[in-house]
């Protein structure tokens, strides 16, 4: 096995799966769709609320993706196979992880014209939330990625998983929704973008390892 | 400087000897502490001038907030401790704290309800301290629950290390992002702390209050701890002799 | 032919869930072995292998490989490692062959389909390998072994899979490995043709 080989193992991996993709898209949607029937469909109101409902439902759907990331590999002994394959463990996460969240954020962007014009985003903040996106949501796949790998050898880890992770998920997503309501109040929202990239940055550095140790602890 | 107090702490036998000391000592001065600091509190410090008696359940309120904290803190800690040095005793004061840290949470929430309603008219608002206390009530939820449901003890063992370092990570980016949210929602006219220049009279029985509770909550940690020992160590040798001196 | 290996174990004391499979365990192998680890059923056969390639740790001793230390970090060892343990290790969602990519990604078509041959898979190149029985899928797994360059294979119960013609044919090839001064361990319940001269380790307490 070479990094190269397990690259294209991933990609081959999600290009056969593509219903798993497709499936925490559509929940994505489905999410979304909650807001207007269940609180109010009203412009006022959701033009306010847009960016936080995007966001609640983008981190819920990633949640859903990341879950049983490693679980395949788990079951398998793929994992097994790449401890022993003399690559680096956390080298070889942090790629999963990546693959994944490219996946996954390319059709996110490419959802959002549509969602933010159905929940009457006022069209100069569309940019802010693509931004809080692109930078938001690798902090959201490496912690859920710790997740993953704690609840991995559990059948029904996926509650737990849940659990465990929404916590983290909090300042990303105060730091997001701050950004975009700053903007549609025409003040400066810079300083929640830095914060949300310093938080990717964090995370892809400590994830990796924490990630590997639970992994070499959960194989037994 | 001498490392000799590190490895002792790491020896559950030391441990156990060293609890088996000052348990109880710690337990009932606690007690002792916390309520002289209650009762000076809420029936003799003087009044606040503006919220009036309903500010004396901060020596309730703060001792409780502050504890929880200070317990997360302590887990990050031992967890850090226990993936590097694979500390023994590591694993066993985040098994036995954590709950303990989840019930100070608890206690800061409700005071801080049964604070706002006098002061706020509801239960409960969204105040930075109140809403930091109940994200850290979840996330000692976190770490009772994948303790509880990883079957594998050493998988456990680890599984709470991670976790735990990993909010220890997050404590601050929480609370700083949570402090944030709060000024940009109106914040409520009265925070829970609010008292710049306390008295005399007023923060020393809240200092006899926080120290009673974390004496009290310490002594209860080291025998939930001792417990968790000797179930752990029930194989060895000294467990068996401390069986056989106690008499059982 | 390759370069001589050896692999010394000393001292190596190993608990699983509260219980020691084996206290104080030394051994020495050297190339041409194939060693073959004895013990009762859950006595920890599986598990001593992957402490050997460093799946698990243990709790205490000291494993070197060719004269250099590898009880912390098993990198050495694993350059030269090829191991199949009890689950198969082979992705349902692909194919028999891109299986064997995965894991070679410089093999040839010709590199595989001889590999197939020789755990009669051959012609299921492109079947996905979900459609395969469980012990199809262990045979994908065992064809690594006619791919391999490596000199040190750890094989935990490699006969399960095989009928007596697959048998008699992952003998007679690993009967030349150890001619090529490669080294083998492994567990089995079979017996192993005598003329492969297993040398065994007994985990007992």
């Amino acid at each position: 096995m070479t990094y190269m080989s397990f690259i294209k193992g991933e990609l081959l991996t999600l290009l056969r799966r593509k219903q798993d993709t497709v499936n925490a898209l559509v929940f994505f949607l489905m999410v979304v769709t909650l807001f207007p029937l269940g609180v109010s469909p009203s412009p006022d109101f959701l033009s306010v609320a847009a960016g936080g409902i995007i966001w609640c439902a983008a981190s819920l759907a990633i949640l859903m993706s990341v879950e049983s990331m490693f679980k395949e590999d788990f079951n398998d002994g793929c994992l097994e196979q790449w401890l022993v394959s003399g690559l680096s463990l956390p080298l070889l996460i942090l790629l999963k992880t990546f693959i994944h969240w490219l996946v996954v954020i390319a059709p996110l962007l490419v959802m959002a014209p549509l969602l933010s014009e159905m929940l009457f985003l006022p069209s100069e903040t569309f940019s802010v939330l693509l931004i809080t996106l692109i930078l938001g949501t690798p902090a959201l796949f490496l912690i859920g990625t710790i997740g993953a790998a704690l609840t991995v050898s559990l059948r029904h880890g996926a509650v737990l998983m849940l659990l465990i992770i929404i916590p983290f998920y909090l300042p990303v997503i105060i730091f997001s929704t701050g950004a975009i309501r700053a903007a549609q109040n025409s003040m400066m929202y810079d300083g929640q973008i830095a914060i949300l990239a310093a938080i990717s940055l964090v995370f892809l550095v400590v994830s990796p390892v924490m990630s590997a140790i639970s992994i070499k602890a959960s194989i037994n | 400087m001498s490392w000799t107090w590190f490895h002792k702490l790491g020896s559950p036998k030391w441990f156990f000897q060293f609890a088996s000391r000052w348990a109880l000592a710690s337990f009932w001065s606690g007690v002792v502490l916390l309520l002289v600091g209650v009762i000076w509190g809420l029936g003799f410090a003087p009044e606040d001038y503006q919220q009036g008696n309903s500010f004396r359940i901060i020596y309730i309120h703060v001792p409780a907030a502050i504890l929880a904290q200070s317990c997360y803190l302590g887990l990050g800690i031992a967890g850090f401790v226990f993936l590097v040095w694979q500390m023994k005793m590591a694993p066993v004061f985040i098994k036995s704290v954590a709950p303990l840290g989840a019930l100070a949470a608890v206690i800061a929430l409700l005071s801080g309800a049964i604070w706002g309603k006098p002061t706020w008219g509801t239960w409960w608002v969204w105040d930075a301290r109140l809403t930091s206390v109940l994200v850290l009530f979840l996330l000692y939820m976190g770490v009772i629950a994948i303790q509880n449901s990883l079957e594998d003890k050493v998988l456990a063992d680890k599984a709470v290390a991670v976790i735990s370092v990993v909010g220890l990570i997050n404590l601050p980016i929480i609370k700083y992002s949570v402090e944030w949210w709060n000024t940009l929602h109106q914040p409520a006219t009265f925070k829970l702390t609010e008292a710049p220049a306390m008295p005399i009279e007023m923060w020393l029985p809240l200092l006899i209050s926080s120290l009673g509770l974390y004496l009290f909550i310490a002594g209860l940690a080291m025998l939930r701890m001792k417990t968790e020992v000797l179930n752990r160590e029930r194989r060895s040798g000294w467990v068996k002799d401390e069986v056989l001196k106690s008499g059982v | 032919m390759h370069s001589s290996v050896s692999l010394k174990v000393s001292n190596l004391w190993v608990e699983r869930s509260e219980r020691y499979l084996c206290k104080d365990m030394s051994f020495f192998l050297s190339s041409g072995d194939i060693a073959k680890i004895n013990g009762e059923n859950g006595a920890g056969k599986s598990s001593l292998l992957k402490i050997l390639v460093g799946i698990l740790r243990p709790l205490e001793g000291n494993i070197h490989y060719n004269n250099e230390d590898v009880s912390v970090y098993r990198d050495l060892l694993q350059k030269d490692l090829l191991y199949i343990g009890h689950d198969s290790g082979v992705k349902s969602v692909f194919t028999v062959a891109e299986n064997l990519r995965w894991y070679f990604p410089d093999a040839n078509d010709d590199e595989i389909s001889l590999a197939l041959d020789a755990v009669s898979l051959s012609g299921y190149e492109e079947t996905p390998s979900n459609q395969l029985s469980a012990g199809q899928k262990r045979r994908i797994s065992l064809a690594r072994l006619w791919l391999t360059e490596k000199p040190l294979w750890v094989l935990d119960e490699p006969f399960t899979a095989l009928d007596i013609k697959g048998v008699a044919s992952l003998e007679k090839h690993m009967k030349e490995h150890v001619e090529k001064n490669g080294m083998i361990i492994l567990t089995t319940h079979q017996d192993i043709d005598p003329s492969l001269n297993l040398k065994e380790i007994n985990l007992s307490l």
